[in-house]
């Protein structure tokens, strides 16, 4: 009965969604505000119901509910509590589920959070919103409900949710990672409501940007914490492998990051208008696609998710309807818009317009390298694959112009710059990024190839550009205190988020240049050197956990004759669905990790062992979290607090 | 230039991409991975899993299809397909497995134990049933190579003369059998 209640609730929370999409969206057209004024009720009320149900999955999930499909399929009695409700986004059909909670929740937030907005507008945005709602209830009703029975002959025990998702990283990168999808379809929305309104003035852009600018947080936090969590759990020590999965992720986060920076420009500059949101309806559209890519089975990838071409033909019709639409809407606006402002070729508009230029470039390259195989074959053309070298030398072709203008963007200015002063600037960095990137790499490695300093050089420069421009633009104050207080959040964001990519830039080049492995067979009480450092093997315990069983081996590490640390690496079994599952023994360090995988046994007591050690790897999510800590920081600039206010400002 | 047509310019290529998606949905991107298909199987002379004295090469399959299943006790996937594909055998199908050994690394080829590896396959098959007529064993994984395989599980349906008809990654269950297999081998009968 309960599970039931759970899909009747989604049921409820649909009709809302259906009333959403219709009672303000016509309210709006015909210009009747008692229908308008019904979005934020029927928007809350929609959230409610979605939380309700998805508490009924969590509830049937932790009772061991087996007549119940999905919880047979994904979780099992002897799965730890925390990893049974795990379980409830570990498989397709609550993944969808989670999805929906998110969506409900974000409309709900803007429903409440949105009261200061014309009626006409807000009406609008939760009406595009109830819209988005409608099309994900529907395929979670009809299509993948996680509520479906099993009945009548149900298992006694469930199938156990995949060893590689019991990891606390995958507690959390799916709804962070949702988070940032979803917040997506909120620019998305405003962006058609000021389109549908015919109004493409910077107030959209200004209402648009903190919500933005949060989604893309949430996106970078995810992202980053999927790529720990492939390091820390797959046990291969690899962190990024341009997959197809991987890919659905990247795309929106580049042009989501392009979206960014031209919000900043319209709602400043009120230029490049019909750009920004060609841009606000292609991050989302990219989510809609990443997910039809991930959930259809249309590409291979090593993430095997639930394929079925009847799903993938649901989310491809609504990708058509979404995003068709959004186009047809804005090929038929697009011409009445005007750009208001002027600008030189040396100011910051074209700064952030050649930005843009890069970002909306790397996200065409990673579409094309995700995509060509399949259009490929589909043109009778044969089969070929496009793999890692691709987009590393693609990537590693564009970083080059986008990191230099990086570091002096930020020095430009509105309308138009001077080039005498620029350049002389842009000496002094340089000076400065050869002598810190010098230092630094003589005197860490031995061999330093052309490359690796390029592309260390391209860090360090942004770094020194961004404190240099922040140290001219607190010292235009009188005192330091006051001009820290005067730069706004958005400027610390730049900073942040900059700073964040250098880290980046620095990890990916120096981890990849520099990383070594050795695969060593040892016994206990034999070692194995690698980089200065000594692995002494003291041999291998049977271990047992609550759902595995399986063999834990222990390595003391020495540096110079003294004790570093000691890994404990394992090698799991996990019981009902015997799988292997390896946990990497990770040393981590500012400056390197050591990384230790345990393999076989080998008779007589001996076992084959993989020893890495990976300088600056930490640094790469470090520079996430930084980068993601500048979506959030935005959040608190007083601007986007202030509530009544823009009627006065922009009528 | 026109200001409307240019607005569309995004439209129009996205319903080009729509209808490549469209057309991917149906297609099968896992089957014509391999450049092997319609070919015959490459020649390759290799050791049987359990008796190194044994060897098996491409002349000894011919004259009856069978399935080719490469796997390895390290692949859950594959060990999950083995009570399948042991209903299979049990139903007539003949399936030669070709082992695909992981953890050995030729570099230090030395430290591998073949007695080890015996003793893990035939516990692994005892525990989830044995669908193999015989075990290749291709250690320096040339065959593997020359087929195209990039992961286990990878199963080959080969004809009687040796020709590669389908060349399926992933487990194989009842609906994959139902629709991918099945017809493949009707197809074959005379």
């Amino acid at each position: 009965m309960i599970p039931e209640i759970g899909y009747f609730s989604l049921v409820l929370a649909m009709g809302l969604s259906l009333l959403l999409c219709i009672f303000p969206l016509w309210g709006a057209y015909t210009g009747n505000l008692r229908l308008m004024r019904t979005a934020p009720s029927l928007a809350v009320g929609q959230c409610l119901l979605v939380l309700f149900s998805f508490g009924v999955l969590i509830y049937i999930t932790l009772t061991d509910d087996f007549t119940v499909a999905y919880v047979a399929h994904h979780s099992s009695s002897t799965l730890p509590w925390y990893y049974k409700v795990t379980s409830t986004w570990g498989g397709h059909e609550g993944a969808i589920l989670l999805w929906l909670v998110m969506q409900a929740s974000w409309t709900a937030l803007v429903a409440m959070m949105s009261k200061s907005l014309p009626w006409v507008l807000r009406a609008r945005v939760l009406g595009v919103l109830g819209f988005l709602g409608v099309g994900f209830m529907l395929y979670t009703l009809w299509m993948s409900s996680p509520f479906e029975r099993l009945l009548p002959y149900y298992p006694v025990e469930g199938r156990d949710l995949n060893p590689l998702l019991q990891d606390p990283g995958m507690i959390i990168h799916p709804p962070l990672l949702y988070m940032g999808y979803v917040g997506l379809s909120v620019s998305f929305s405003f962006a058609i409501a000021a389109l549908l309104t015919g109004k493409l003035d910077n107030t959209w852009a200004k209402w648009s940007r903190p919500w933005t600018m949060a989604a893309w947080g949430f996106l970078t936090l995810g992202i980053t914490i999927g790529s720990w969590w492939a390091y820390a759990e797959l046990g291969w020590g690899g962190w990024w492998f341009w997959d197809p999965v991987e890919n659905a992720s990247l795309m929106p986060w580049l042009v989501a990051t392009a979206l960014l920076h031209s919000l900043a420009i319209t709602e400043k500059r009120g230029v490049f208008k019909s750009w920004t949101v060609l841009l606000a309806i292609a991050a989302f559209s990219l989510c809609l696609l990443g997910t039809f890519i991930v959930r259809s089975g249309i590409i291979v990838s090593v993430h095997a998710f639930a394929t079925d071409p009847d799903r993938g033909l649901f989310i491809l019709s609504f990708l058509a309807l979404v995003v068709g639409g959004s186009l047809a809407l804005y090929g038929l606006r697009v011409s009445q818009v005007y750009s208001e402002g002027r600008y030189k070729l040396v100011s910051r508009e074209v700064g952030l317009w050649v930005n843009n230029i890069f970002l909306v470039v790397a996200t065409l390259i990673v579409l094309l390298g995700t995509l060509l195989p399949m259009i490929h074959k589909e043109l009778g053309l044969g089969t070929i694959s496009i793999g890692v070298p691709f987009f590393n030398q693609m990537f590693a072709i564009l970083i080059v112009p986008f990191a230099i203008l990086m570091g002096m963007a930020p020095m430009l200015r509105w309308k138009q710059n001077k080039l005498p002063p620029l350049a002389k600037k842009g000496v002094g960095i340089l000076v400065a990024t050869i002598v810190i990137t010098s230092a630094w790499l003589f005197s860490s490695f031995d061999e330093i190839s052309t490359l690796t300093y390029l592309a260390t050089a391209l860090a360090v420069w942004i770094c020194i550009a961004t404190v240099v421009d922040l140290v001219e633009k607190v010292s235009v104050h009188p005192s330091t205190a006051q001009g820290l207080k005067r730069l706004g959040m958005s400027y610390w964001a730049m900073v942040l988020g900059h700073v964040g990519i250098a880290f980046v830039i620095a990890s990916v080049t120096l981890t990849s240049a520099y990383s070594v492995e050795r695969s060593v067979v040892m016994k206990k009480g034999e070692t194995a050197t690698l980089n200065d450092y000594e692995y002494r093997f003291e041999g291998v315990n049977e271990i047992r956990g609550p759902n595995y069983g399986g063999h834990a081996g222990e390595v003391t590490v020495f540096k110079d004759g003294e004790y570093v640390t000691l890994l404990h690496a394992e090698k799991r079994l996990y019981d009902v669905g015997m799988q292997f599952m390896t946990e990497a023994a990770i040393d981590d360090g500012f400056y390197r990790d050591l990384y230790l995988a345990l393999g076989e046994s080998m008779g007589n007591g001996a076992w084959s062992l993989r020893i890495y050690h990976k300088p600056y790897v930490r640094w790469m999510w470090l520079g996430g979290i930084l980068i993601s800590l500048a979506g959030f920081i935005v959040l608190a600039d007083k601007r986007y607090r202030r509530r009544k206010q823009t009627s006065v400002e922009h009528g | 230039m026109n200001k409307k047509f240019l607005g569309l310019v995004p439209l129009l290529i996205f319903v080009l991409l729509c209808v490549f998606l469209y057309q991917g949905l149906f297609g099968n991107p896992r089957e014509l991975q391999t450049g092997r298909l319609g070919q015959t199987m490459p020649a390759f002379e290799l050791p049987d899993l359990m008796d190194e004295q044994k060897r098996w090469t491409d002349q000894d399959l011919l004259g009856e299809v069978y399935l080719l299943n490469v796997w390895g006790t390290w692949c859950p996937t594959c060990i999950a397909e083995l009570g399948y594909l042991t209903e299979l055998r049990e139903q007539g199908v003949r399936i030669i497995g070709l082992y695909y050994e992981q953890a050995y690394d030729p570099d230090f080829g030395d430290q591998f134990d073949i007695n080890y590896l015996r003793t893990d396959v035939q516990q692994m098959l005892a525990r989830a049933g044995d669908p193999y007529q015989f075990n290749i064993l291709d250690l320096e994984r040339t065959l593997a190579l020359d087929l195209g395989v990039s992961g286990a599980p990878e199963t080959f349906l080969v004809d009687k003369n040796g020709k590669i008809i389908l060349h399926h990654t992933g487990d194989i269950n009842p609906r994959v059998w139902r629709s991918k297999f099945a017809p493949a081998i009707q197809e074959l009968q005379p």
